[in-house]
């Protein structure tokens, strides 16, 4: 009897063990103030929006990576620009931009230098959602990890109507970019 | 193993969070109503809105003859009755300053505009409300002294964005002249008064994107010079991304409000309305 119940708690512990062990090496890293990018074009003039609000974390015991930005926080420089953006984006409604997906390439935290990373997953803007690949660096600074990525973002896919500039029609094809220091986190 | 039920939930409790989506929190919350009017300006009435730090807003406001001229003035504009320049800039979200100048009088003026308080999203607060003033100094060789040249206006702009259509806004302004001098007409001699007041009232209706009437009626209130009349304005704004056209026909040609307030003797209803239209062009400084 005592021999079955020293079983039993090992095999609790080692039930406890198995699943909480890899959150004690806290490979999750996540970020509130990240930078969040946006370039648009029209003919003879382009435009840069951007936004200090990008929060995300990716835990590398899960290969999990989850992203998004309040779109009102974007700034275009001009306030009646904004406004136009954020009814172009119709942020009353769909107020976020949104990644969730998983690494596709093996990060090692403790590496030196910038390691190429992929991740895969959906992202959902203008409450439209669409499977995406995109590819970035994550390079160790200090005990967090700097992440970098850009890919390009097609308004057509998400419903998201060009706006106009007088005739002039924005360059359907966004440039996004996002750059962030992700500090170690707890889970 | 029954007992050991507790032990494993505890365990998939733990490790649960690790793999949940990440809380979304919007990072602003009830923030200011925007555009309550598209443009700084109603039609000849400055409007709540203000511009935001850092944005310049050129503007080009234009009023031709008055339309009762007929065919052989077509309608007004083979008159150019009165056009004003002028350069707005937002030191902050809430604090403007500008300057510009009319054709009538060669009214040189300089305007600010303060947002004291802004209408919120959660309600929280209901009104919009702002404070402007204007000093206009007439720059066409008059011999008048310089202080006798000057003009003011001060306003207090209490407006709300009632639904995404509909903003209204009342204007109590008060108008002033430092010096009046006494005119006659058939015969009568008449003597301005120095100050006016007048209380404002105006709308605006969203029809779309794109597209929304104006409406503005500004009478005098108390005592006024012989043959003031009040001022009523209709427009559609027509916003283009860049910039907002105002197409609007008007009774009175000034586009300074103390003057538009103190000096216009044309009567809307009796055909002594004018085509005209501004033009608001919003650009960043510095970015």
């Amino acid at each position: 009897m005592k021999a079955r119940k020293t079983t039993e708690r090992l095999l609790v512990l080692a039930t406890l063990a198995a699943f909480v062990a890899p959150a004690s090496y806290a490979q999750v890293f996540a970020t509130e103030s990240g930078r969040a990018e946006f370039t648009s074009s029209v003919p003879l003039h382009s435009f840069t929006g951007t936004s200090d609000r990008l929060v995300g974390r990716i835990d590398l015991a899960t290969d999990s990576v989850d992203f998004y930005l309040d779109l009102e926080t974007l700034d275009t420089g001009i306030g009646k620009r904004d406004k136009d953006m954020r009814k172009t984006l119709d942020t009353a409604r769909f107020p976020f931009a949104e990644f969730l997906g998983r690494l596709e390439t093996p990060v090692n935290p403790a590496a030196a230098g910038a390691q190429r990373v992929r991740v895969r997953g959906t992202f959902t803007i203008h409450g439209v959602s669409r499977a995406l690949v995109v590819d970035g660096t994550l390079t160790r600074e200090g005990t967090g990890l700097r992440l970098e990525a850009a890919w390009e973002l097609r308004l057509d896919e998400y419903d998201i109507e060009p706006p106009r500039l007088l005739i002039v029609k924005v360059d359907p094809v966004q440039k996004i970019a996002i750059r962030a220091l992700l500090n170690p986190s707890p889970r | 193993m029954p007992r050991l039920l507790p032990a494993l939930v505890l365990a998939v409790l733990l490790v649960a969070p690790a793999s949940a989506q990440v809380e979304r929190r919007r990072a602003v919350t009830g923030g200011p109503v925007e555009e309550l009017f598209w443009a700084p300006t109603v039609i000849s009435t400055a409007s709540v809105t203000n511009l935001p730090r850092g944005n310049a807003n050129f503007t080009i406001l234009h009023s031709f003859g008055p339309v009762s001229g007929g065919i052989g003035q077509l309608w007004g504009l083979d008159g150019a009755a009165n056009i004003r320049f002028g350069l707005d800039y937002g030191i902050s979200d809430r604090v403007s300053v500008g300057i510009g100048r009319s054709r009538l009088d060669k009214v040189l003026d300089f305007r600010t505009k303060v947002n004291v308080l802004r209408q919120t999203t959660d309600g929280r607060v209901p009104l919009e409300l702002a404070v402007k003033g204007d000093l206009g100094i007439t720059t066409e060789e008059n011999g008048f002294a310089f202080g006798d040249r000057i003009s003011g206006l001060v306003s207090v702009l209490v407006a709300r964005r009632v639904s995404d259509r509909v903003s209204l806004q009342v204007t109590p302004m008060w108008s002033h002249f430092n010096a009046v001098v006494p005119y006659f007409v058939g015969g009568e001699r008449i003597v301005p008064e120095a100050d006016h007041v007048a209380i404002g009232v105006a709308g605006r209706y969203v029809l779309s994107d794109r597209l929304a009437i104006l409406a503005e009626f500004v009478p005098v209130v108390g005592s006024r010079t012989e043959g003031t009349k009040d001022n009523l304005a209709l427009g559609l704004d027509i916003e283009t991304g860049g910039h907002v056209f105002q197409l609007f026909v008007a009774t009175s040609h000034w586009l300074t409000e103390q003057h538009a307030i103190a000096r216009n003797t044309e009567d809307f209803f009796a055909g002594d309305f004018r085509l005209g239209f501004n033009v608001n062009r919003v650009f960043g400084v510095g970015k």
